[in-house]
């Protein structure tokens, strides 16, 4: 493919970057004693962008032949030259980087091409038909297993040339539980980058299925927590929400040039000594975090790129044009989800590094306050101001985890929740896998750390 | 791309459907269904108050279905030369399960009375060239009327295609589009002052109609990062909530109308199950779906299983009359047939849900619950999540405002708390005035009473 994609681009002078990407999508889902839905989904094409007469040009084509994206950079020619007359802020360059040369195969492909559909049948049958069993107040289980497949391959006139490809499998369980008249769900979810072996390593099958139907059947039992400005205790799976959504988004390049609460703020202090915050390409501390990339759709090998260290915002994330402008080298963030697909500025994995204290410290040490925990959605502003749902807060009473109430949505303002963070455990884990964040398109990736004691605003009674 | 090469294609593309079904019940493979999806678009992207990108994509995608001895298998490709593996790929998958239901099938043909024509041909003159002027008047109304609105990102697009769908028991519906629409987000930015981003959306069949509503949406989109621009916390209370039409329809209205889908009821995951004919919302709220409204966005004449479409009653003054079905969870809930509300596209198996939603509008003018006595909170947007089982939904107001004797004060850090099924029974009063959301969906302003509003400072 490399070498198609090098044939195409022989005879272009300008700026020209083809990106091929195949992309399969499997999913399985029983639910009720059967599969109820089993889907392959296979998408193939060229993305060509072209900088022109200082501006962009894009376009795509499914049709993988030299004769379609030859007549796809014309396209896109066309579509530059067009736009150029009315941009004002024209691209004068791209920066130099560090392109990656190659091929990169991922790991555990071989793995998952050598398990059947049956095998992967069997897997959410047992799972569902065991987990239905475990008490008559579930109403429903569901239990899913998915799997993406990419292969790419990015070429450009100024010199990336790289094959890469991955796997990223995904194990959901969503369980819902009546009583009385009252209806409460529980959901726990698994997504690595890397082989089964990977994916089952932290908790196995069962014990994912396991956490989902306590949950929607504890929470029969639960009411709402009072709202206010509380303390909390956050899990891994909320500490991953709360720096993605409060902190990622402002910090990319392109939101910050809008006009994001990060713009200026380079070289300030936004958060507690005991903040440091990084969004890296590869999968920190251990393998398998869901939003590794060997190589960015612009073609760039990615960094580990320290956001915020100890405190003092130190870096946005960068494609290729932002980093110009910023007078910085990429920091391979760039990524499309599909081939028709411009790429964006987007997070990978996204991480507090972790602490000296304990959870059991830290639950010791607070006298009235929320244990969170059960990550669900999150959304950020450009204020800063964001939110994120979770599953269930358990009430800390004198150092005591006490009731279990219905976790609601928990707000606050970015930088403010990081100055307020006074304790960061030495426990740290990657637990946004199965997640998406959403930007005009998807990106698959993965946020986590330690626990962290802060303040936030936790919407009730 | 214009009518007549769309239109030779959809052609093309029928014959071959067909013949890839023929060919595949030849080889033993019955029940087949080939739902196609094919769009050309050219688009014009904005950030940061400049152009940004101008794209041509084109692409046909293909969701194959195949259902064997009550098992079923899926495929999404937009490989056209491998269409034929791919049935057989499904049909491998079908084979492979050990679970069948044998209510699984697919539907027989019935006869499509709607026939639409959405594809205005004054648009076969237009390009890329057009959307390039229309990004360029929208710079200019940001420069000279909202010179603190940031433009974060924003789309102006040209798109038309067909959507066409060919069954081995002989369902064969097709349908042409063409439409010009725009968006745009951003927020306001006054010094080191951001306001919370907002966005809005226009789209019209013809260029006329496009430029009118698109306007009206840009200056509302204007208007509602202003108005967040300058937001003050406030301290929390229980009282009244104002939605307007885009609050009604993305936040509220969706958890009750999922509780009316056919597969929730029969996995007993819907609050709605066992209803019908009940009372379940306040008398004031009616609600009907019709996609037969000819001249409407939404508007079909036959659903994700070439099945017709229909206008049916979802609650007459509260009284709840019918839920959506799709042929297989018709067949479960032991009807006849479906009601022609199989949902979705080529990138999905049938769901089941309604087309074009329609909310009865009040006997309130809106204006009067700008000036209610006490205090009520208007709820631009909600930033949150919501549980579908338990219908608890809870979130972050966005570009809300507090009114108070008369008096609009922007608002930030402010959570409401609720339940959708309760809150159908806390409708207070709806207005006359509503908006066609997405030149599609008819909704009016509702007020509502009893809910939890929690802020960060002390009364």
């Amino acid at each position: 493919m490399r070498n198609l994609l090098k044939e195409c681009l022989a005879e272009e002078s300008g700026f020209v970057e083809l990106r091929y990407h195949h992309k399969e999508s499997r999913s399985f889902f029983a639910e009720r004693g059967r599969v109820e839905s089993t889907a392959l989904r296979k998408r193939t094409g060229i993305g060509v962008r072209v900088l022109e007469a200082g501006t962009w040009g894009f376009a795509s084509t499914s049709e993988i032949s030299k004769s379609s994206i030859q007549n796809a950079i014309q396209v896109a020619k066309k579509a530059a030259r067009l736009s150029s007359a009315l941009r004002k802020d024209k691209i004068p360059n791209l920066p130099k980087a560090n392109f990656a040369i190659g091929d990169f195969i991922g790991k555990g492909i071989e793995d998952f091409r050598n398990r059947t559909v049956e095998e992967k049948l069997k897997l959410v049958l047992d799972i569902q038909n065991a987990a239905a069993k475990q008490s008559t107040k579930l109403q429903s289980v569901g239990c899913g297993y998915s799997e993406i497949y990419e292969e790419k391959a990015i070429v450009t006139t100024d010199g990336a040339d790289s094959f890469f490809s991955m796997i990223r499998p995904e194990f959901r369980v969503s369980a819902v539980a009546k009583e009385d008249g009252k209806m409460e769900s529980g959901s726990h979810s698994i997504g690595v980058t890397g082989g089964w072996d990977c994916l089952f390593r932290s908790q196995s099958p069962t014990e994912i299925s396991d956490e989902a139907c306590k949950t929607a059947v504890d929470l029969l039992s639960s009411s709402l927590p009072d709202g206010g400005l509380s303390t909390v205790i956050l899990s891994p799976s909320i500490v991953g929400l709360l720096v993605h959504e409060a902190i990622g988004h402002t910090v990319e390049a392109d939101f910050v040039l809008s006009g994001s609460v990060a713009q200026g703020k380079i070289g300030h202090r936004v958060g507690s000594d005991l903040v440091t915050l990084c969004d890296s390409g590869y999968s920190e501390y251990y393998e398998g975090a869901g939003g590794s990339i060997p190589v960015d759709d612009e073609g760039i090998i990615p960094t580990n790129t320290v956001i915020i260290k100890n405190g003092i915002l130190s870096s946005y994330l960068h494609n290729r044009e932002t980093a110009e402008r910023f007078g910085v080298a990429p920091t391979g963030s760039a990524r499309a989800w599909e081939y028709g697909d411009v790429p964006l500025i987007r997070m990978r994995n996204t991480f507090l590094v972790p602490g000296d204290s304990s959870l059991e410290e830290m639950i010791a040490n607070t006298k009235d306050g929320y244990y969170l925990d059960g990550a669900k959605n999150g959304q950020a502003d450009a204020t800063g101001e964001f939110m994120f749902a979770v599953q269930k807060a358990y009430r800390i009473q004198n150092g005591k985890i006490t009731d279990l109430l219905k976790g609601v949505t928990v707000s606050g303002l970015a930088f403010d929740v990081l100055q307020n963070i006074d304790m960061v455990s030495k426990e740290f884990k990657w637990d946004l896998g199965s997640g998406h964040c959403g930007k005009g398109q998807p990106a698959k990736v993965d946020a986590g750390g330690p626990y962290v004691r802060t303040k936030v605003l936790l919407g009730g009674k | 791309m214009d009518r007549n090469s769309i239109e030779k294609r959809l052609n093309d593309q029928k014959d071959l459907l067909s013949n890839l079904v023929k060919k595949a019940k030849t080889n033993g493979i019955d029940q087949v269904e080939i739902y196609s999806s094919y769009g050309y678009s050219e688009d014009v992207s904005l950030e940061k108050n400049d152009l940004n990108n101008c794209t041509a994509t084109e692409e046909n995608m293909f969701g194959i279905r195949v259902i064997h001895e009550g098992n079923q298998g899926f495929i999404i490709s937009n490989h056209i030369p491998s269409l034929y593996q791919s049935i057989e790929e499904a049909y491998s998958l079908a084979k492979s399960q050990s679970t069948p239901d044998f209510d699984l099938g697919l539907p027989e043909p019935e006869s499509i009375q709607n026939h639409f024509n959405q594809y205005d041909e004054s648009l076969d003159r237009m390009g890329i060239e057009d959307l390039v002027n229309s990004a360029k008047e929208a710079l200019g109304w940001r420069n000279d009327l909202y010179s603190k609105v940031n433009i974060d990102s924003g789309d102006f697009s040209l798109s038309k295609g067909y959507k066409l769908i060919v069954s081995s028991k002989g369902v064969m519906a097709h349908e042409l589009g063409a439409e010009l629409s725009a968006s745009v987000m951003g927020m306001g930015v006054d010094g080191d002052l951001v306001g919370s981003f907002d966005y809005d959306s226009a789209s019209g069949f013809d260029k006329n109609q496009f430029q009118t509503l698109w306007k009206k949406a840009f200056m509302n989109f204007g208007d509602k990062c202003m108005g967040a621009l300058y937001a003050k916390p406030i301290s929390g209370f229980q009282g009244k909530v104002l939605l307007p039409p885009d609050a009604v329809y993305s936040f509220f209205l969706g958890l009750f109308i999922g509780s009316l889908n056919g597969t929730s009821l029969r996995k007993g995951k819907s609050k709605m199950a066992g209803k019908l004919g009940e009372k379940v919302a306040s008398s004031l709220l009616s609600i009907w779906d019709d996609p037969t409204n000819n001249g409407l966005m939404g508007s079909t004449g036959f659903d994700r299983e070439g099945l017709p479409t229909s206008k049916k009653s979802v609650l007459t003054e509260g009284v709840l009359n019918t839920y959506f079905y799709n042929t297989f969870e018709a067949k479960k809930a032991g009807l006849p047939k479906s009601n022609g509300s199989a949902s979705g596209g080529a990138q999905s198996l049938p769901g089941c849900g309604p087309k074009q939603l329609q909310i009865a509008p009040g006997t309130s003018t809106k204006d009067e619950f700008f000036k209610l006595p006490g205090k009520t909170l208007f709820v631009n947007r909600i930033s949150g999540t919501k549980d579908g089982a338990s219908g608890d939904f809870s979130g972050v107001i966005k570009g809300g405002y507090l009114l108070e004797n008369g008096e609009k004060v922007p608002v930030r850090e402010v959570q409401i708390v609720g339940n959708a099924f309760e809150a159908l029974n806390q409708i207070e009063a709806i207005s006359k005035e509503g908006e066609l959301l997405g030149e599609s969906s008819f909704v009016p302003y509702l007020l509502l009473d009893g809910f939890t509003i929690t802020g960060v400072t002390e009364e």
